[in-house]
Order: structure tokens, then C-alpha cells, then sequence
């Protein structure tokens, strides 16, 4: 068979692999940079902080935003209301991925559902939130349940939504490859339309993840339930406590890119295959 | 215009092939048509089809595009009913799809998270009864040496190119011992040189491994070099326009002795594209175009 020698040359033989020298150091380039880049950034905010540009009553320095922050965690003011705010919205989060997949995979794959459900799913899931509070505080009261319903409310419709899209999406020739080969029912669904679904089931939990956090801060900043650190943020606010507002408005900036971040590392271990687009 | 009804009965076995020549797949007055319900219309997308295929045939489908080849081949497959007529294999209805038929596809169909020996094994795991461990192993082995994929097995599909891909399809679909391998343009998705060369591997598989084959093409080369007989179906609703038994020696790829330039292939290449431009001009201008196309 001389003639298909040119294609068997490069399918034939096993698969090339060859090492390549890579500097000591490279991997913690990017570490090093981000550790360089907020120091100049407080640095600044230092030097800004001591021009007095800015009334001091708005903008304290960045060593007194440090210490308040310091103090708050040695006296015990801000662990137990981070563990508050960060326990409540993990529950949240899990009953809001227990009922909204099911639902949302329910919805992708069978018309009637998707009919029936989706005039109430999407009034939800663009009614902004906030508008809730009243109603929720009237049947709840200012009771921790309260926070935590406004925290599912917020997170569970992107992860619906986001799970239909991923069953409507998945190729029709994987499906016809399917019957070919013999998939049951059960197996189409584990085997093709689940593993398919899941990037999108996960980008869903992630946008769940930034709306819950949204639905947890507003649930205690006008829940009036007097814990969590919505609470610490209002209560700072009350007081003219800048260091401390900024102390807690950073601690939240680093819990939700900590959640964020590490979802979006799970989403490209889920789906190696697939180009992740980023944003 | 010629009718096939009796044209195609009691023809000789394949040439290469030991197995004598029963039929395998029958297709008796088949039409097929999908149902538009909103407009409460039935498009017939083929009529009054009818075909024997026999066993260790190699049998090409050729056609304008739309009409209806994907539609004869899907019903062989089981995932088309027919709106009448029957289709049989080796002498059943075929009612959905079995383990006797398999498929390649156009667009390779793999599953992208599985490598490719898992995107093989694929084939083997679904249905009851199925294939040991150790056997599936030695299959895999057996049906990735065949295509020439050996080394490859923990690739994932993403990382191969698309004439590879579609190996890993052909792997697959013999992998589980069908008796006929349905191929939809199998090789329509990959460039023109890597198509020869796939198209002279599958026919040393086929040579190997004795498949019957229904290979849908919409190109009159493929037909003719891979083909035992072509089927040319006409334009929407697709009907056997003719079909052509191809005389020509096998192994047809052979490097000394290029078919191509073979007198024969080009009278048969001549009289295909004929027909084809006719049937292309007929769906542009409708019928007056293929009238006059028949005439002349």
C-alpha cells in the first residue's frame, strides 16, 4: 500500500513528546506580579490618604483601614459575623444547586416542563431582587431565614437558566450517536447530555455565585437581622468608622473573588475540550 | 430514465468478497416525508425507493444535495420511519436501531471528553450483553491498529486533526462487529488530500474486515472508486434516477496503475456527471430544465 504511505507517516507511529527547559522561577511570575501590583496600589492609597485630598472622614489611610481591620479580627468583632455571613451564604448556595439543577436539566430536556415553568423562572430570574425585601420580611420578620431565603432567591435562577441552555444545546449527532450505539434512556442521559451540560451547569453556578452574594449583603444590610457582615458594614457607617467600612468592603472583595475564582478553576478542569471563553 | 425494480435482483456477489451474495438490506416501495405540523404539510423527502443490497456490497449514494440521501440512509439506520413501504434487514423490519448496523458521521460525532480509546469503547458498553473487559481491550487494540491509530489512544479528540477524528469514527463503528457500516459522507469534513488517502485505507479495511457498506457522497469520484454499485437518487422527492454497477478491478488504489486514467472510469465518471447536472439544473430551474437535460 505505498499509496497512503504520507497520511500512515504521521498517524502511525506514537505520539511525539518532547521536554523543553523552562525557567526556575516562571511559574511564580504572576504571583510575584500581584503582589507587586497591590502593594504599590496601598502604597497610594497611603500617600493619597496623607495629602488630605480627601476628607479624611471619607477616605482614611490605608494603615488605619490595616489596623481597624487588625483590632477587629483580635477582639473578635469580625470573625464571627464573616462566619455568619459565609456559613448562610454556603447554605444558600447549596440548596439553590439542589434544586436549581434538577429543575433546570428538567426544563432543557422536556418541552412540557420548559412550557409550564419557564414564564415564572424568567419573571424570577430578572425581577431584581431587592424588590423582595418587604414581602420577605413580612412573612419572615428580621429572622436569619429571611437572609437566607433572599441569598437561594438570588442564586437559584442563573443556575436554572444556565442548566436548560446546557441540555438545548447539546449536538443532535452526539444524540444520533447515541441511538447508533445503544444508549437506554438513563445512559443518553449520563453519558451524552450530562457531561455535555456540565461547563454550563458550572458557569451557572458561578453567576449564582455572584448574585448570591448580592442577595446576602442586601438580606443583612436591610434585613435587620444584626449579624453578618452587611451588619458590620452598616453598623460602621452609622458610626463614621471609615477604617472600618473599608476594612470589611475589602474582606468582601477578597471572599467573592476567593469563590469566584475558584469555580472558574473548576470550570476549565470540567471541560478541558471545550475553548473556555474569557471575560 | 431508467427503473430499477428488476435491474439490481440476482446480481453477482462483490468481486473480492468470499461470501456469496445474499441479499442483506431490502427496501421495498419505501417513501419518506416529514411532517410540518404547524402548515399541516407532509414534505416527501423520498418515493417509492426500492433497493437490495447484498452482502459484502459496497454501495455509493450519490445526489444533488437535499435529496433525500441522509433520509434512506437514516432509515436503514432505524431513526426514520418510513411513511410507506418497508425497509428490511436480512429479511426483518427494522424497527430502530441494532448492534448489526452501525454508523460514521459527517461530523465525526465523538464525545469530546472521552479519549479516543473510551470514545471506541463507546460502542461496546451500551447495550445488554455486552463485551468483557479484556475483550474490549483487545478490540480497541484491534480496531485502533486498523485505522492506524496506534498511539493515540489516550488522545483526546480536540487534540487530533479532522482526517484523524474521523478514523477514530470509523474505529468505533467496527469496533462492535456490525454486519453494515452506513457512512454519511463520511469524509465530506476533511481536505482533499487526506480524503484519497482515507478513502484507500477504508478500502483495505472493507477488503479486511468484509463490511457491507451504504457510503453517502456527493462526490462522483468517491462514488466511483470505492463503489461496487452506485445508486443515483434525483432531486426532491428523491427517486432512483439509475443505478450503475462499476466494473472496475480492485484494489482500485494502487499507485502504479491510477484508476483515474483508466478509460473506463472516465466514460462511467462522464455518464454520473450527466446525470448529476441534470438533476442540479432540475432543482435551479425546476422541471422544464431536466426535461430538456434528458433530451439532449
Amino acid at each position: 500500500m505505498t499509496h497512503v504511505a504520507p497520511a500512515r507517516q504521521s498517524t502511525q507511529g506514537t505520539a511525539q513528546v518532547e521536554t523543553i527547559t523552562v525557567g526556575k522561577y516562571a511559574p511564580f511570575k504572576g504571583v510575584a506580579l500581584t503582589i507587586v501590583n497591590l502593594a504599590l496600589f496601598f502604597l497610594l492609597w497611603e500617600l493619597i490618604a496623607r495629602a488630605e485630598l480627601i476628607n479624611a472622614l471619607f477616605f482614611p489611610r490605608a494603615s488605619e483601614m490595616f489596623s481597624a481591620m487588625y483590632l477587629g479580627f483580635a477582639d473578635g468583632t469580625i470573625l464571627p459575623e464573616i462566619w455568619h455571613s459565609l456559613s448562610n451564604f454556603l447554605i444558600g448556595l447549596a440548596i439553590s444547586i439542589v434544586i436549581g439543577i434538577p429543575v433546570g436539566l428538567l426544563m432543557g430536556a422536556s418541552r412540557v416542563a420548559d412550557l409550564i415553568l419557564s414564564p415564572y423562572v424568567w419573571a424570577m430570574a430578572s425581577l431584581p431582587r431587592v424588590a423582595l425585601i418587604p414581602l420577605l420580611i413580612l412573612i419572615m420578620g428580621f429572622d436569619n431565614s429571611m437572609q437566607l431565603t433572599i441569598i437561594v432567591l438570588s442564586a437559584v435562577f442563573p443556575i436554572m437558566v444556565n442548566c436548560m441552555a446546557g441540555v438545548k444545546t447539546v449536538d443532535p449527532s452526539l444524540l444520533r450517536a447515541g441511538r447508533v450505539f445503544g444508549t437506554s434512556r438513563v445512559q443518553t442521559y449520563s453519558k451524552i447530555i450530562f457531561p455535555f451540560t456540565l461547563p454550563f451547569v458550572i458557569s451557572g453556578v458561578n453567576q449564582g455565585i455572584a448574585r448570591g452574594l448580592v442577595g446576602m449583603l442586601i438580606g443583612e444590610l436591610l434585613g435587620g437581622g444584626g449579624s453578618g457582615l452587611g451588619f458590620l458594614l452598616d453598623r460602621a457607617g452609622d458610626q463614621f468608622d471609615a477604617p472600618m467600612l473599608y476594612a470589611v468592603l475589602i474582606l468582601l472583595a477578597v471572599m467573592s473573588v476567593g469563590l469566584i475564582q475558584s469555580m472558574r478553576w473548576l470550570e476549565q478542569r470540567a471541560a478541558p475540550w471545550r475553548d473556555t471563553q474569557r471575560m | 430514465m431508467v427503473h430499477v425494480g428488476s435491474h439490481e435482483t440476482d446480481r453477482p456477489a462483490k468481486k473480492h468478497a468470499n461470501t456469496a451474495g445474499s441479499t442483506l438490506i431490502e427496501l421495498d416501495e419505501v417513501s419518506a416525508g416529514y411532517d410540518n405540523q404547524r402548515e399541516r404539510t407532509r414534505l416527501i423527502a423520498l418515493r417509492d425507493i426500492s433497493l437490495r443490497v447484498t452482502q459484502g456490497e459496497f454501495l455509493a449514494i450519490v445526489g444533488p444535495s437535499g435529496c433525500g440521501k441522509t433520509t434512506l440512509i437514516n432509515m436503514i439506520a432505524g431513526f426514520v420511519k418510513p411513511i410507506s413501504g418497508v425497509v428490511k434487514v436480512r429479511g426483518l423490519e427494522v424497527d430502530g436501531p441494532g448492534a448489526d448496523r452501525a454508523m460514521v458521521f459527517q461530523d465525526y460525532a465523538l464525545l469530546p471528553w472521552r479519549t479516543v480509546e473510551r470514545n471506541v469503547e463507546f460502542a461496546m458498553e451500551n447495550r445488554r450483553g455486552h463485551v468483557p473487559k479484556p475483550e474490549r481491550r483487545r478490540r480497541i487494540a484491534g480496531a485502533l491498529r486498523l485505522v492506524g491509530l496506534t498511539g493515540f489512544e489516550k488522545s483526546y479528540p480536540h487534540e487530533l486533526s479532522g482526517g484523524m477524528r474521523q478514523r477514530v469514527g470509523i474505529a468505533r463503528a467496527l469496533v462492535g462487529e456490525p454486519e453494515i457500516l452506513l457512512m454519511d459522507e463520511p469524509f465530506g469534513a476533511v481536505d482533499a488530500m487526506t480524503r484519497e488517502a482515507m478513502q484507500a485505507e477504508l478500502e483495505k479495511i472493507i477488503a479486511e474486515t468484509r463490511q457491507t457498506v451504504v457510503f453517502i457522497t456527493h462526490s462522483i469520484d468517491e462514488a466511483i472508486t470505492l463503489g461496487d454499485r452506485i445508486v443515483v437518487v434525483s432531486n426532491r422527492p428523491g427517486t432512483i434516477r439509475e443505478i450503475i454497477d462499476i466494473d472496475l478491478p480492485r484494489p482500485r488504489f494502487d499507485e502504479r496503475n491510477d484508476i483515474k486514467r483508466s478509460a473506463r472510469f472516465g466514460e462511467i465518471r462522464g455518464h454520473l456527471w450527466k446525470l448529476l447536472s441534470d438533476e442540479a439544473l432540475g432543482a435551479k430551474w425546476g422541471s422544464v430544465a431536466r426535461q430538456e437535460g434528458g433530451t439532449s
